[in-house]
C-alpha cells in the first residue's frame, strides 16, 4: 500500500501543477506583467515609439488637475443609473421566468441573445437605429408620434447619452437576467409550497424568499454593473465615437493614447480608474451588508419568525383560549 | 520576464532561420550595385539590348484585369516591349498590399520592383537602390524629397494627388453658381444659395465617420498658405498658429469655413448619424453639393451612381494675395530591389523611367503625373484649377524630423494624425451655439503654444508666418 500511495501522489501533484500552470502562466503573463508594466509606464512621459522620459507623479497629478479627465466620470453617472434600472428590470423578468410561464425558454433565449451578438454589431445596430427617419423614428411614426416632435437621439446632447444608455441595457439585460434566473432556480422549492400555505402573496414570497436567496448574485451584479459603467467603451465607442459630449473615461484614455500618443497619462489614467473601482466596489461591499444586516438567509429568517409566531402562538393560547376561541389576533400572526 | 522574452526571442529567430533557409537560397544576395542613375537613362537609347525577366509587385489589383476600364498592366507591359523588347515584365498585385510589402520585404523574395511600403527612412539602404542624388532627381521628378534619406532618392512616386473641394456641377448651376467660388466668404455665400434654390444639403461634413472630418487638417499648409515650407518648417516654429491672420488665410479660415457652415445651418440635419457610403450615392444623385474630400474621393463618388458627369472638383476656396494655391503630395512610390542582380536591376530602372515618362500612368489612373517635364493634369483638375498653384510641401529641416509630431502629441491637437474629435467639436460647438469660434481657437493656441515651451522650441513667427 505505502509503496504505491508514494508515487500516485508525487504524479497526482504533478498533474494538478501542470493543469494549473497554463492557465496561470496565461494570467501572469497576459494580465499581471502588462500591468505591472503599465503601471511603471504611469511614471513617464512617452509615446509609443522613442525613449520614455521620467516624470514621476506628473502623470497623475494631470489626471487630477485636468478638467477633462475625471469629470468624463460624469458620463458613467448616466451608465450607473442605466444599469440599476438594467437590474430591477432583469429581476423582475427573472422572477417571472423563474415561475412557470408559457413559452418560458423562448422568452429566456430571446432576453440573452443580444448579449451573444458582437458589442461592435450592437453599435452599428444602434448607429441606424437612432438615425434620423430610421428605424426607431419609425416605430415611433407608427405609434403616432410625429417626426418632428421627436428629438435628434444622437445629435442632441440632452438625450445622446441617454440613447447610449439604452444600448448598452438592451445588450447587457439579459446577461443579468440569466444570472438571476440561475440563482432564483436554486432556491429550494419547497419553500414557495410553506409560504403559499402559510398565504404569503407573490411579492412577499419575492421580498422574503427570492431576494435573501439570491443576495450574493444580486451583489455580484450590482458590482459588476458599477464597475461597467464606470469603464463603459464599445457602445459610446462605435455609436458616437465619443464625439458630441458622449466620451466615457475609457474612450478620452484610448483618445489620449492612440490620437494624442500620451501613453504615459493614459496608463495613469488607468490606475486611477482601477483604485476608483476597488473603492467603489468596497463601499457597495459595506452598503450591502447594512441592507442585508437581519435577512442574510431566508431560510433562518423563516426559522426564527416561524419560531416566534409558535411561541406567541403557544402563549396566546396558555392565555386567552378560552375567550377567543377564533380569535383574529392568531389570524394576524399565522 | 526575461526568461519569456528569451524563449519567445528564440522561437522567432528559429522561425526566421528556417525561413530564410527557405526562400533565401535562391536568389542569392548579390552585393553588386550598378552604376546607372536614374536621369542617366535615354530610354530608347540606354541598353535596348538588355535581357533580363524583372518581377514588379504592387497594388494596383484592378489594373491586373483585362478588363479594367483604364489601361492594364498587360497593355502597359506590351507597350514598353515595344521599346524593350528583351525586358520580360511579370506582374504581381495584392489587395492588401500594404501589409503584404512589408511581409515581403522582410522575406526578402519579393522581386525587382515594388511600391515603397510604410518603412523608416533609416531602412531605406538597407532594402532598396539609389535612383541618383536628391539634387539631380529633383531636376527630373516630382515629390522627389519624399523618399530621400541622406541626399539619396530611394523611391519616384508614382503619380501625385492634389487637394481642394468635391462638388456638383449641376447643383451649383441650378443654384445660379456660375463661378467657382475662391474665397471663404464667396464659397458660404454659394452653400447659402444652394440652400436657397434647390434641394440638395449644400456642405455634407460626414461628421459620424470621424476620419472624413481630419481631411480639414490637411488644408492648412500650402493650400491656406501659398507657402511651401509653411507646414513642416514654419509652422514648428509659429506662436497662436490658429489665429486670425486678417486676410483670409491661414489655419484660421479653413476652419472657420467649417464653423461658419454650420452655424448658418448649411450642413446635414443630423450630423451625428450619417453615413460615408451612402454619402456618395446622394452626392451622385444631387442630394448633396459639396464634400471636403480629397482628390482619391472623386472617382469613388463618380462610380457611385449614373451621375458621373456632375461631380467635380475645385480648389478650397481660400486666395492668398489673389492667386489660388493647392498642395500636392505623392501617392506610391516605385523602388527597386537592391539585392537583386546588376541586370536585374538595370532593367528595372528602365522599366520605373519608362512608367514615370512614357506610359501615361498617372494620368490615366488620375494622379498628377511624377514627372517635371510634364505639365499634363488628370481630368479631375478641370478647368477650375486652371489658374491654381500646385505646390509640394518641403519636408522639415534637418534635425527637426520628429519635431511636429511631438508638438502634435503634447498639444493633444493631432493635426493630420488623426485629429477626428477636434474638427468634430467645431461642428457641434457651431451647432449647439455653446462657444464661438474665437473662442475655439483661442483654446488650440493655448493648447499649442504650451507645446512650443514643452519641447523649447525657439518661436520665429506669430500667427502668420512671413
Amino acid at each position: 500500500m505505502r509503496e504505491n500511495k508514494k508515487p500516485r501522489d508525487w504524479r497526482k501533484g504533478l498533474i494538478i501543477v501542470a493543469f494549473c500552470a497554463i492557465p496561470l502562466a496565461l494570467l501572469v503573463f497576459f494580465t499581471y506583467v502588462p500591468f505591472i508594466q503599465m503601471a511603471g509606464y504611469s511614471f513617464y512621459k512617452m509615446k509609443y515609439i522613442g525613449t520614455p522620459k521620467w516624470v514621476g507623479l506628473d502623470n497623475y497629478i494631470q489626471v487630477f488637475t485636468r478638467d477633462d479627465t475625471l469629470s468624463s466620470l460624469k458620463i458613467s453617472l448616466y451608465y450607473i443609473i442605466g444599469s440599476l434600472i438594467q437590474l430591477a428590470l432583469a429581476l423582475y423578468m427573472a422572477t417571472v421566468l423563474s415561475f412557470k410561464v408559457k413559452l418560458g425558454n423562448l422568452f429566456k433565449g430571446i432576453y440573452f441573445f443580444p448579449y451573444l451578438i458582437n458589442g461592435i454589431a450592437v453599435g452599428f445596430i444602434f448607429k441606424f437605429f437612432y438615425t434620423r427617419g430610421y428605424i426607431f423614428d419609425s416605430v415611433l411614426q407608427l405609434c403616432g408620434f410625429d417626426l418632428n416632435n421627436l428629438p435628434y437621439w444622437l445629435k442632441d446632447q440632452s438625450i445622446n447619452n441617454w440613447s447610449l444608455v439604452g444600448a448598452s441595457l438592451w445588450r447587457y439585460i439579459g446577461q443579468s437576467v440569466i444570472l438571476f434566473i440561475g440563482a432564483i432556480m436554486s432556491i429550494d422549492k419547497s419553500l414557495y409550497e410553506a409560504a403559499e400555505i402559510d398565504g404569503a402573496n407573490k411579492w412577499q414570497q419575492f421580498r422574503h424568499i427570492i431576494l435573501p436567496g439570491i443576495k450574493t448574485i444580486l451583489v455580484l451584479n450590482v458590482i459588476l454593473s458599477i464597475t461597467g459603467s464606470l469603464s463603459v467603451f464599445e457602445i459610446p465607442y462605435v455609436v458616437t465615437s465619443g464625439a458630441n459630449g458622449t466620451a466615457s473615461y475609457f474612450v478620452l484614455m484610448d483618445q489620449l493614447a492612440h490620437t494624442s500618443q500620451k501613453v504615459g497619462l493614459a496608463s495613469a489614467m488607468a490606475i486611477v480608474l482601477l483604485a476608483i473601482i476597488l473603492i467603489m466596489a468596497l463601499l457597495q461591499q459595506l452598503f450591502f451588508k447594512f441592507v442585508f444586516r437581519d435577512a442574510d438567509d431566508g431560510v433562518a429568517k423563516a426559522r426564527k419568525q416561524a419560531a416566534k409566531a409558535d411561541r406567541k402562538r403557544r402563549k396566546m393560547a396558555v392565555k386567552t383560549a378560552p375567550i377567543f376561541r377564533n380569535g383574529s389576533k392568531e389570524k394576524a400572526v399565522a | 520576464m526575461n526568461a519569456f522574452k528569451r524563449i519567445v526571442t528564440a522561437a522567432t529567430a528559429a522561425v526566421c532561420v528556417l525561413g530564410m533557409a527557405a526562400c533565401g537560397s535562391g536568389n542569392g544576395a548579390s552585393s553588386d550595385t550598378t552604376d546607372m542613375t536614374y536621369p542617366s537613362i535615354e530610354l530608347g537609347k540606354t541598353k535596348t539590348d538588355i535581357k533580363a525577366t524583372i518581377r514588379v509587385f504592387n497594388h494596383k489589383t484592378d489594373m491586373a484585369n483585362d478588363s479594367y476600364n483604364g489601361e492594364s498592366w498587360n497593355e502597359y507591359i506590351a507597350e514598353f516591349n515595344k521599346l524593350y523588347p528583351n525586358i520580360t515584365v511579370k506582374v504581381e498585385t495584392s489587395t492588401n498590399y500594404a501589409s503584404d510589402a512589408l511581409t515581403r520585404l522582410q522575406g526578402g523574395d519579393w522581386g525587382d520592383v515594388m511600391m515603397l511600403p510604410a518603412v523608416d527612412r533609416s531602412e531605406y539602404p538597407t532594402y532598396f537602390l539609389p535612383f541618383g542624388s536628391l539634387d539631380d532627381m529633383q531636376k527630373e521628378v516630382r515629390y522627389a524629397t519624399n523618399n530621400a534619406y541622406e541626399k539619396k532618392v530611394y523611391g519616384i512616386a508614382s503619380m501625385g494627388n492634389a487637394l481642394g473641394v468635391v462638388y456638383n456641377k449641376k447643383i451649383f448651376q441650378e443654384a445660379g453658381v456660375t463661378e467657382v467660388p475662391k474665397t471663404p466668404d464667396d464659397f458660404i455665400a454659394a452653400l447659402k444659395a444652394v440652400k436657397e434654390k434647390t434641394k440638395a444639403i449644400p456642405l455634407y461634413t460626414n461628421y459620424a465617420a470621424g476620419w472624413t472630418m481630419s481631411a480639414w487638417d490637411s488644408y492648412i499648409g500650402g493650400t491656406a498658405t501659398g507657402d511651401s515650407k509653411y507646414m513642416n518648417q514654419e509652422l514648428l516654429h509659429t506662436e497662436s498658429p490658429f489665429a486670425d491672420p486678417g486676410d483670409g488665410t491661414h489655419a484660421y479660415n479653413v476652419y472657420k469655413v467649417l464653423y461658419d457652415a454650420v452655424a448658418d445651418g448649411l450642413i446635414e440635419d443630423d450630423y451625428s448619424t450619417t453615413d460615408w457610403e451612402s454619402s456618395k450615392s446622394k452626392m451622385n444623385n444631387g442630394e448633396i453639393a459639396t464634400m471636403v474630400l480629397g482628390a482619391w474621393a472623386v472617382s469613388q463618388i463618380k462610380n457611385a451612381g449614373d451621375n458621373a458627369d456632375d461631380i467635380s472638383y475645385m480648389p478650397f476656396p481660400i486666395t492668398v494675395d489673389g492667386k489660388q494655391y493647392t498642395t500636392s503630395a505623392a501617392d506610391y512610390a516605385w523602388c527597386i530591389n537592391k539585392d537583386s542582380s546588376v541586370t536585374n536591376q538595370e532593367a528595372a530602372m528602365i522599366f520605373v523611367k519608362w512608367m514615370v515618362e512614357k506610359s501615361g500612368f498617372a494620368i490615366n489612373e488620375g494622379g498628377i503625373p511624377t514627372d517635371i517635364s510634364d505639365d499634363s493634369m488628370p481630368d479631375i483638375y478641370g478647368d477650375e484649377f486652371k489658374d491654381v498653384d500646385f505646390i509640394e510641401d518641403e519636408p522639415a529641416v534637418d534635425g527637426e524630423e520628429d519635431l511636429f509630431n511631438d508638438l502634435n502629441s503634447d498639444s493633444e491637437l493631432a493635426i493630420n494624425a488623426g485629429g477626428n474629435a477636434r474638427v468634430q467639436a467645431i461642428v457641434e460647438h457651431a451647432a449647439n451655439k455653446d462657444e464661438s469660434y474665437d473662442d475655439i481657437v483661442k483654446e488650440w493656441n493655448e493648447k499649442w503654444n504650451a507645446a512650443l515651451k514643452t519641447e523649447d522650441v525657439d518661436v520665429k513667427y506669430t500667427t502668420v508666418a512671413k
